[in-house]
């Protein structure tokens, strides 16, 4: 974990980042909200531009050669991503708007057909609003029961609660693999084993794995997974659900429209095959490949090394907050290698309200997340009206982590003076950094 | 850091309100009572008012609840000019002061304290912030008593 070392990857892919090159109130930026969205490199941004000035035509609709160049390169990010989660075959990847829409599509389309008033969908507390309304919704619609997994002492899924959850009645459990606010690592695998051997179906909220790990759908053997390829390099607008063949060829149809049918009549008709059949309308053609773009360009660094590096910076990013006085950091404490949680933490600070905070940092030109990050439940679950939270991709420095901190501390020193009597004792979210 | 800015948005003022409102808590008798609420970042507040008999003017204002220093303090100033006021004043204040975060209104000499917030008009992002104490009396002077499950929001 030298700095000569760390210097490699950082440097080697920041030029290929034009947007962290600029200065933000004078001070050059630190982008440190990546869980929220990633940026963008300048393949995908080619891959965009590309597109528009040479290629663009509608999909699987012409016969010329712009449509069908469109076409090719549309399908051929499909096959992209389905080796990215290792994908048993390419009809299983359906692109979609983002992770939210891949939950509400299985919700709508598997959910109602097969759920009824009892069935039990075991969900946990620390899900993002994207893993949660949709099933509220389907439960309101149908009469199934939600369940909540709660937390280890060490603020992680807690599998002996979710074992005491699950019975037969159960025919969903819908996981986060690594939590936006606690960055803990779920075991996604054991999970679903014993989701499967009460015969529930599995889907895994993989927005916060997939950018940042390898990540094996059939390794994992969950029945969906779904991601957004904003927060992994690629625009905004697409995102893709994995489905297993079977599964998904028995769902039916969650929007209508053009691209998904086979046959049509004025009173019925028939469906396209997979991944067709989930694809209504014109799809965000340009985005999908640039999704691809996105791909190719992480796997040419490899996963493994984004996630090593990543795991350093972790280790680098949790030594440094332990030292700020009065913080309360939230979720497992990495190991010395940084592993056990992913590049990211939620924190309160005795002295100040995240969203000064988030405002007093911006000044120094750190951009960080304040507020309940889409998991209020979870936030309420830990005693925090919100929290601030860094978190971090394979473009950050150690440097960016220092610079960050130095300002936290001047953030806590300049609300700080003022407010060192604030009565924050009482405030249930603070006890005594139970992660130091 | 750029102290010069976060100055004049953290005016020393804003800081005392925040370290020490002098308007927490829930008025006797409560004759409006509202909750607001700013989802995009959990804050929340719980505002209490004292009416006279006619419940034309305003005897008390006090606020609870949780948030940054640019809500709290927005909500102790906001209840210390509210006092005496009649509702019909209190409500031509409350959209002076959206105006004020606008850019485009301050308020004159009796009300100078309220001006200290101007600096938040700079800071977009923060302006829910401010407003939310005012938002949450708007409602609350336009129910017609006091109900205790409302809600509002705002965004
Ligand atoms: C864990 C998790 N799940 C789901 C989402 C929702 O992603 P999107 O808004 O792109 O659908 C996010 C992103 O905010 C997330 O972090």
């Amino acid at each position: 974990m030298t700095l000569a070392q760390e210097r490699t990857l950082a440097a080697k892919v920041r030029a290929d980042f034009p947007i962290l090159h600029q200065q933000i109130h004078g001070k050059p930026l630190v982008y440190l909200d990546n869980a929220a969205t990633s940026q963008k490199p300048l393949v995908v941004l080619d891959a965009l531009q590309n597109y528009y000035q040479q290629d663009n035509a509608n999909v699987h609709r012409g016969v010329h050669t712009l449509s069908s160049r469109a076409t090719d390169a549309y399908e051929g990010a499909r096959d992209k991503v389905a080796a990215f989660v290792n994908a048993a075959s390419r009809q299983e990847i359906v692109y979609t708007r983002n992770a939210s829409e891949a939950i509400n599509l299985v919700a709508y389309s598997w959910g109602t057909s097969n759920l009824q008033a009892g069935d039990e969908i075991i969900l946990s507390v620390m899900e993002h609003h994207s893993n949660l309304i949709p099933w509220q919704l389907l439960a309101q619609r149908t009469g199934a029961v939600l369940k909540f997994v709660e937390l280890t002492e060490t603020e992680e899924f807690d599998l002996e609660h979710f074992k005491s959850l699950i019975s037969d009645r159960t025919k969903l459990v819908a996981i986060v693999h690594v939590s936006n606010t606690l960055g803990c690592i779920n075991p996604v695998q054991e999970i679903t084993a014993i989701a499967h051997q009460h015969g529930a179906k599995v889907l895994i909220d993989a927005c916060q794995s997939v950018p940042h790990m390898a990540v094996d759908v059939q390794a994992i053997d969950c029945d969906w997974l779904v991601a957004s390829g904003h927060k992994m390099c690629a625009p905004t607008g697409i995102g893709f659900l994995y489905g297993k063949l079977d599964l998904l060829r028995s769902m039916p149809p969650f929007l209508g429209g053009g691209e998904m049918i086979a046959d049509v009549f004025l009173d019925h008709s028939t469906y396209a095959d997979l991944p067709h059949k989930f694809e209504a309308g014109t799809p965000a053609i340009a985005e999908a490949i640039a999704l691809g773009a996105a791909v190719d360009y992480l796997s040419a660094i490899g996963m493994e090394t984004i996630h090593t590096y990543e795991a350093e910076l972790t280790a680098y990013l949790w030594q440094q907050l332990q030292q700020v006085p009065q913080i309360r950091l939230y979720g497992p404490k990495p190991d010395a290698n940084g592993e056990g949680r992913a590049a990211l933490a939620a924190f309160t600070t005795a002295a100040v309200h995240p969203h000064d905070l988030s405002t007093i940092l911006d000044q120094a030109g750190v951009a960080i997340r304040a507020g309940h990050h889409c998991t209020q439940p979870l936030h309420r679950f830990l005693g925090a009206q919100s929290t601030a939270r860094a978190s971090l991709h394979f473009y950050n420095t150690r440097e960016e982590i220092d610079t960050f901190v130095a300002a936290l501390k001047e953030a806590i020193d300049f609300l700080g003076i003022f407010l060192d009597k604030r009565n924050w004792a009482t405030h249930s979210s603070m006890p005594n950094n139970p992660c130091a | 850091m750029s102290l010069d800015n976060l100055r004049n948005l953290y005016q020393q003022v804003i800081l005392e309100r925040y370290k020490s409102p002098r308007h927490r808590g829930k008025t006797d008798p409560v004759d409006r009572y509202q909750k607001g609420h700013n989802p995009s970042c959990g804050d929340t507040i719980e505002l209490t008012l004292h009416l006279d008999e006619a419940a034309e003017r305003i005897q008390d204002v006090k606020f609870d609840g949780e948030g940054c220093a640019i809500s709290l303090a927005s909500a102790d100033l906001m209840a210390e000019a509210l006092r005496g006021r009649t509702v019909a004043e209190a409500l031509e204040m409350v959209q002076r002061f959206q105006s004020m975060m606008r850019g485009e209104a301050e308020f004159p000499q009796e009300f100078r304290k309220l001006n200290v917030m101007q600096g938040v008009a700079q800071f977009p992002v923060r302006i829910k912030c401010a407003n939310l104490s005012w938002h949450t009396l708007k409602a609350a002077l336009e129910a017609q008593e006091a109900q205790l499950a409302a809600f509002v929001s705002n965004e």
